[in-house]
């Protein structure tokens, strides 16, 4: 159930006569794949699948909505149906059920190798559709509508708080306790750049060691978030992207790793349904940047794809 | 973790005690809560542990007063085996109390009479077909249980690189070590054991300090896994319990101050290392016995001089039960240590 409490701000009500002129926009952020993916317990001894996400705000996809007067909402481009079915779950979540807009979306992320491009496109167009009634809505909202737009969705409504993320139900299970560090992320693609078909992935059966594991590996990313410590966090990443490899493996991730280790890295996260693998570093390091490049070339000289260097939650005006 | 009620879960969970600046102690009421709620969930979960089954164990140690404690709860039959020798009246009385059946063998070696009480638990087994074994011993479910106690140090201290403790089935000290070991490979994991006790390639005998050795060896013991084992008498883990009550106020059982014992020795011998040391009971049940002076003026040789520093052996011997031994393990199987030690 969702309460009026749910939204900032009391909507106004629907357009009536005459041809809506109300316009929202939103945007919503990209990621690099997750930090931990995996099953973990709630406080009732439930198991959850959740995740906490990278995110790469560089990236960017932006909607706008335009209110209509039409019996129901379009898009474009058209096949970008999950975003038009979360306008439309947005509009019934604002309490006005069957209204009418236009949805058009423009997105700067590539699809299929798990920067979640579908989520991005979804969450800007529920940040959007909410604009144009001038409701903010909260991360917690916008994740849930996300969730029933498409079925499982990523954290980042959540922008840089670091949360842990129950991806099929739009719940937090955890929030790790602020933002995450500041770092430096060389990303790139295996498995030759191919794109990977999220729907088609069953989720990954885990044995009881790995679930329990899981347990200790949220409690260290819980740990290096309180105390800013990148190099905790990369650990409990490379052990998440260590067991996703019995699920989803990544061709060459032991010389990613093998690279990782050689230079110095805090660790390697991968995109636990997609294709990208990305050897993390410190940025408040110094050398950080100088890191970053030579493990960008061994990256390329060994022959993964599209090698680039992202900067994730650095401080503004660094 | 807010806002859910989970007496149980409560009280599984140690309290943590910083004992030096280096030194993390996980001081638990009751230790064999943490298996022994996870080995019923799991079987729950799995539709081996049926409402209102019966379950059976071979002990009569603190997993049995776990696993009555739960039964109790959660409305299951329980029947606890053990051995004449190994069981007092009052906590036998006590698990009674709580509902277990105990079923004490006779046991005319003195050794405990693990085979009688196995061939005991079988008769029970095969009476009863919703019968379920928990199998503390060999039960991968024990040693998995301890990944919240995993969890829970390194919420609390980040990295751990070194982590003591005893060694009774094997289930804790490997438990933990082994998820803490993926985290930060070059974990440091050293065992407490005692004089006569066979997990360690020692002849089997009498021993006084209870709770942890084994004559048997259970296949939660992983071996592989332990870079340095000592061996405690009982005279040292008795002091070394009385200290950890005057110095830090902790009212625990002489297990805990045999790992308390060693573990304050690693941490002064590895200032550098952050140190966690588990401890897993309480000291009421050793109220009449360890904190009692008339009980411990009657035992031969009491008091005695308590080592400050363990006798490092090259060649595993037993020694007495005032003493404090050490051997440098390495990681390796019982049987590559065994057969080094034959060649000498
Ligand atoms: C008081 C006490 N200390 C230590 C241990 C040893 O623990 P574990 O069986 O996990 O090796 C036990 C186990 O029975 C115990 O009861």
């Amino acid at each position: 159930m969702t309460g009026a409490g749910d939204v900032a701000q009391r909507p106004e009500p629907p357009p009536t006569g005459g041809p809506a002129t109300r316009i929202g926009t939103g945007r919503a952020i990209a990621h690099h794949g997750e930090l931990v993916q995996g099953v973990f317990e709630d406080d009732n001894g439930r198991l959850h699948r959740a995740l906490v996400t990278l995110p790469l705000a560089r990236l960017q996809s932006e909607a706008t909505f335009t209110r209509t007067n039409a019996a129901a909402v379009r898009v474009r481009p058209q096949h970008r149906t999950k975003a038009a079915e979360a306008a439309r779950l947005t509009l019934a979540h604002l309490g006005f059920p069957g209204a009418g807009g236009a949805l058009s979306i423009a997105s700067a992320i590539p699809v299929g190798h798990g920067y979640g491009s579908s989520t991005a496109d979804v969450v800007a167009s529920i940040r959007a559709t909410a604009a144009a009634y001038d409701v903010k809505l909260r991360a917690s909202s916008v994740s849930r509508i996300a969730v029933a737009a498409e079925g499982a969705s990523d954290a980042i409504a959540y922008e840089d708080q670091a949360v842990l993320f129950a991806q099929r139900e739009g719940i937090v299970v955890e929030e790790l306790g602020g933002a995450l560090p500041a770092l430096l992320v060389v990303g790139f693609k295996a498995n030759g750049g191919q794109p990977i078909d999220t729907l088609r992935l069953t989720p990954a059966r885990y044995s009881s060691e790995e679930i329990q594991l899981f347990r200790v590996l949220r409690g260290l990313a819980s740990r290096a978030v309180r105390l800013q410590d990148p190099y905790l966090l990369g650990r409990a990443a490379t052990i998440s992207a260590q067991i996703s490899q019995h699920h989803l493996p990544k061709q060459h991730f032991n010389i990613a790793l093998d690279i990782a280790n050689r230079n110095g890295a805090c660790g390697v996260q991968v995109a636990h349904s997609g294709s990208l693998i990305g050897i993390i570093l410190d940025l408040s390091e110094k050398g950080a940047h100088q890191k970053a490049t030579a493990i960008a070339e061994a990256a390329s000289d060994i022959g993964f794809k599209d090698v680039e260097i992202h900067r994730v939650n650095e401080e503004a005006g660094r | 973790m807010s806002g859910h009620v989970d007496y149980f879960r409560a009280l599984e969970t140690p309290r943590l005690a910083r004992l030096s600046h280096n030194l993390v102690a996980a001081a638990f009421p009751l230790m064999k809560l943490m298996p022994a709620r996870y080995i019923l969930d799991r079987a729950e979960a799995c539709g081996e542990l049926k409402a209102g089954a019966h379950i059976v164990e071979t002990t009569s140690g603190t997993f049995g007063m776990a696993l009555a404690l739960l039964a109790a709860a959660r409305g299951y039959l329980l029947t606890l085996v053990t051995a004449s020798s190994l069981i007092d009246a009052t906590y036998k009385a006590r698990l009674e109390r709580i509902g277990a059946t105990v079923i004490a063998i006779d046991d005319p070696r003195g050794d405990g009479n693990q085979p009688g009480r196995l061939d005991c638990l079988q008769t029970i087994l095969m009476s009863d077909p919703e019968c379920f074994w928990t199998r503390q011993y060999d039960s991968p479910r024990n040693w998995l249980a301890y990944a919240r106690l995993a969890e829970f140090l390194v919420r609390a201290m980040g990295k751990v690189d070194c982590l003591v403790g005893c060694i009774g089935t094997g289930g804790s000290l490997c438990g933990t070590g082994t998820f803490l070991r993926t985290l930060f490979p070059d974990l440091k994991i050293v065992a407490v054991d005692t004089h006569r006790s066979i997990l360690f390639g020692q002849p089997a005998g009498k021993r006084m300090l209870r709770g942890l050795g084994n004559s048997v060896l259970p296949a939660n013991v992983r071996h592989d896994l332990i870079d340095e084992i000592h061996w405690v008498g009982a005279y040292p883990a008795y002091m070394a319990a009385h200290q950890l009550l005057r110095l830090h106020g902790l009212f625990q059982g002489p297990t805990s101050g045999a790992a308390a014992l060693v573990a304050q020795w690693v941490a002064k011998t590895y200032p550098d290392a952050q140190v966690a040391v588990i401890m897993p009971d309480e000291g009421h049940r050793h109220a009449d016995t360890v904190y009692n002076d008339q009980w411990l003026a009657a035992l031969p040789g009491w008091p005695c001089e308590q080592p400050s520093v363990p006798t490092t052996l090259s060649r595993i011997m037993p020694a007495t039960e005032s003493e404090w031994t050490r051997f440098s393990w390495q990681r390796r199987s019982l049987d590559d240590v065994l057969a080094t030690q034959s060649l000498r």
